[in-house]
């Protein structure tokens, strides 16, 4: 008995080896089970792009678990709500896709799939939450808008439409300099402007990248930088002088925007016009508004009258220190059309025109002056690369031939800011859109907003004489040097 | 020794049996599809710009509206919304009274606005005015209104050539070019 007992009893300590080694197991088992529940699905993306264009929405968590609110995921998806309060159940919809949540319930209809999430749509503070798990599970395709989980930020972005655009790589080599963005697919490339000191480029797609701080030797580009737009990406560079053209290719995965020098078939950069000082025998100086149409007013001043006030005390500032000519498109307060307008100034043969006004706005806190320059969209074709090729002629409007001349604009209006702020008469904001005033004009021209008489401060000081006269003083000052041109 | 391991082992098995009885019972049942959607309204958030404070750019307000099946009804309720004003930071910039009259959109994605006499009648303001009006409507019918890519401002059935003397209106605008 003791015997069998010694026996029964020696293998005892294994046993019980064995049994914890049983349990270990069993545990094991019930934690990586437990561990399988709990992981969220789907594999967040290493790199989230990020930008202000991006809409988002803050993630919440909920017993640990990412959550986002149902409104702002249909407002990301582009999606209508319908909410049955009898069945407690919300339909997302977006063009013909469907969305079907049910409160305190994992299970999710996308389209006529059923998705059970490993966490229940919950509802809190009046609003449906539902994991972000649920994102994986969305259709991908254009109809529904594409929506990211970023764990590091701790929110779910939309992408904007169209492809990514990755970091651009620069080459240069015989005389030709190529920026080439990696693209999974770019939609639509738009130059938005040709001047070579700010050559601009919108693509859709959004970019994920950085931009070079220097560039090869020998390069055409010399600096480039980021541009906020509302939608899809957008870039402007610095070209050299010395590039003649530019082309835009697409070729299998990436975008080429390319610079030339001494090549035919591109086109060509925004006309500059010689460098050195500026010609200036004619200036065309337009008071704004007029008769029947007093504009902005506010407190008594009257923009109509302060725009002729101005005219008059800046062209004796300007016969004064240039040789120029100063001719008004109205000399009394009387209404003149923009065509008018315009034609004195194309008769006169004017070499810069200046469109003087005043702003105004429903708020005191807008304050400072604005110059419009028209945008340089304008660039002409090179002559045909192969003899007996004719190219298409491209036709301007004559509405916009001021934009021929945005180049020289857009200088006269740095010198304008320069000038103010110099005075303290700004801010001044520089502003490319082709204004009213400057429609039919062929000459460098600026629809000049020169303060805010909503503004008590800007009011105060231009209806002062000596408030204007400071102002005609500094416009002059700010015409002598873009004549210089140095 | 194999009497052990068969316990342990059976015991682990159960356990995971408990915990997988113990998750089914807790897991609700899938449900099945929601009546019709159309049997109750839907809403749909929508974004809106208004001017800033000191007027240089357009601050962006979401609203949830209710979603109109037709293209006409979903501008007049977004120009209605930008003529109420924001509600929370941003100033209305439309002029008061700016409704919507008629609304066409043609097959190559021109929308035609047509707006009521308030817009031009009730414009004050400058050129800083006179943009963030034009482009608090541009900018919110580009976001809300996909199908429109360019959009063409007329006031009262006839061309609008401009609002207040600065911005033209003569031809379609193009949201992407209205930062």
């Amino acid at each position: 008995m003791s015997a069998r007992r010694r026996a029964l009893r020696a293998p005892a300590p294994r046993c019980r080896r064995a049994a914890w080694g049983a349990a270990a197991l069993a545990a094991a088992a019930l934690a990586a089970a437990a561990a399988f529940a709990q992981a969220p699905r789907g594999t967040p993306p290493a790199d989230v792009p990020r930008g202000p264009s991006f809409e988002r929405a803050p993630v919440e968590r909920l017993d640990g678990e990412p959550y986002v609110g149902v409104n702002d995921l249909a407002r990301l998806l582009g999606a209508t709500k319908f909410w049955r309060p009898d069945v407690r159940k919300l339909v997302l919809r977006a063009g013909e896709h469907r969305v079907q949540l049910t409160v305190d319930n994992p299970y999710v209809i996308v389209d006529r799939r059923t998705v059970r999430l490993e966490h229940p749509v919950r509802s809190l503070r009046g609003q449906l939450h539902l994991p972000v798990a649920l994102l994986d599970s969305l259709p991908r395709d254009s109809a529904l808008a594409r929506v990211l989980y970023d764990p590091r930020g701790g929110e779910v972005l939309r992408l904007p439409a169209g492809g990514v655009l990755g970091t651009p790589i620069v080459t240069s080599a015989g005389g030709v300099t190529r920026v080439a963005f990696p693209s999974e697919f770019v939609g639509e490339v738009v130059v938005a402007g040709r001047a070579r000191a700010r050559f601009r480029v919108r693509a859709d797609g959004f970019f994920r990248g950085t931009l070079p701080d220097s560039f090869p030797p020998g390069s055409l580009v010399r600096a480039a930088r980021t541009l906020v737009v509302p939608a899809g990406a957008a870039f402007e560079f610095e070209v050299a002088p010395e590039a003649d053209g530019y082309r835009i290719a697409r070729e299998p995965g990436r975008v080429v925007l390319e610079f030339a020098a001494g090549r035919d078939g591109l086109e060509e950069f925004a006309p500059e016009g010689p460098a050195g000082p500026r010609p200036l025998r004619v200036i065309a100086l337009d008071p704004g508004h007029g008769g029947d149409d007093p504009g902005v007013s506010a407190e008594g001043a009257v923009e109509k009258d302060l725009t002729l006030a101005l005219a008059r005390a800046l062209k004796g500032e300007l016969e004064r220190r240039l040789t120029a000519r100063v001719v008004l498109t109205r000399e009394s307060d009387r209404t003149v059309s923009v065509e008018e307008r315009a034609e004195t100034a194309n008769r006169a043969r004017a070499d810069l025109v200046l469109s003087l006004h005043f702003d105004g706005y429903v708020r005191p806190a807008a304050r400072g002056a604005t110059a419009w320059c028209p945008p340089a969209t304008y660039g002409e074709r090179a002559p045909a690369g192969r003899p007996g090729v004719a190219l298409p002629v491209e036709v301007l409007p004559w509405r916009d031939v001021a934009t021929r001349h945005a180049v020289p604009a857009r200088a006269l209006a740095e010198a304008v800011r320069a000038a103010l702020e110099l005075d303290g008469l700004g801010p001044v904001r520089v502003r490319e859109r082709l204004a009213l005033p400057l429609l039919g004009v062929n000459a460098p021209g600026l629809v000049l907003e020169c303060a805010t008489l909503t503004s008590p401060a800007d009011r105060a000081r231009v209806t002062s004489p000596e408030g204007l006269r400071a102002l005609a003083a500094s416009l002059a000052t700010a015409v002598a040097e873009y004549q210089r041109n140095e | 020794m194999r009497r052990v391991l068969v316990v342990a082992l059976l015991a682990a098995a159960l356990a995971f049996a408990a915990w997988r009885w113990f998750e089914r019972a807790r897991t609700p049942v899938a449900p099945g599809a929601a009546p019709a959607d159309t049997a109750s309204a839907g809403v749909k958030a929508v974004r809106l710009h208004f001017g800033s404070a000191d007027g240089d750019t357009l601050v962006v307000e979401t609203r949830e509206l209710p979603d109109a099946p037709d293209v006409h009804r979903r501008v007049a309720a977004l120009v209605a919304e930008l003529d109420r004003g924001p509600l929370e930071r941003g100033v209305a910039v439309l002029p008061p009274g700016t409704a919507a009259v008629h609304v066409y959109l043609d097959d190559a994605g021109l929308l035609t606005l047509d707006l009521s006499g308030a817009f031009v009648r009730g414009f004050r303001g400058g050129s800083r005015a006179e943009w963030l009006a034009v482009a608090s409507l541009v900018r919110t019918l580009g976001d809300n209104v996909p199908e429109a890519k360019r959009i063409l401002l007329v006031s009262s059935g006839v061309a609008l050539p401009t609002l207040g003397g600065h911005v033209p209106l003569d031809r379609p605008l193009d949201p992407a070019e209205w930062p």
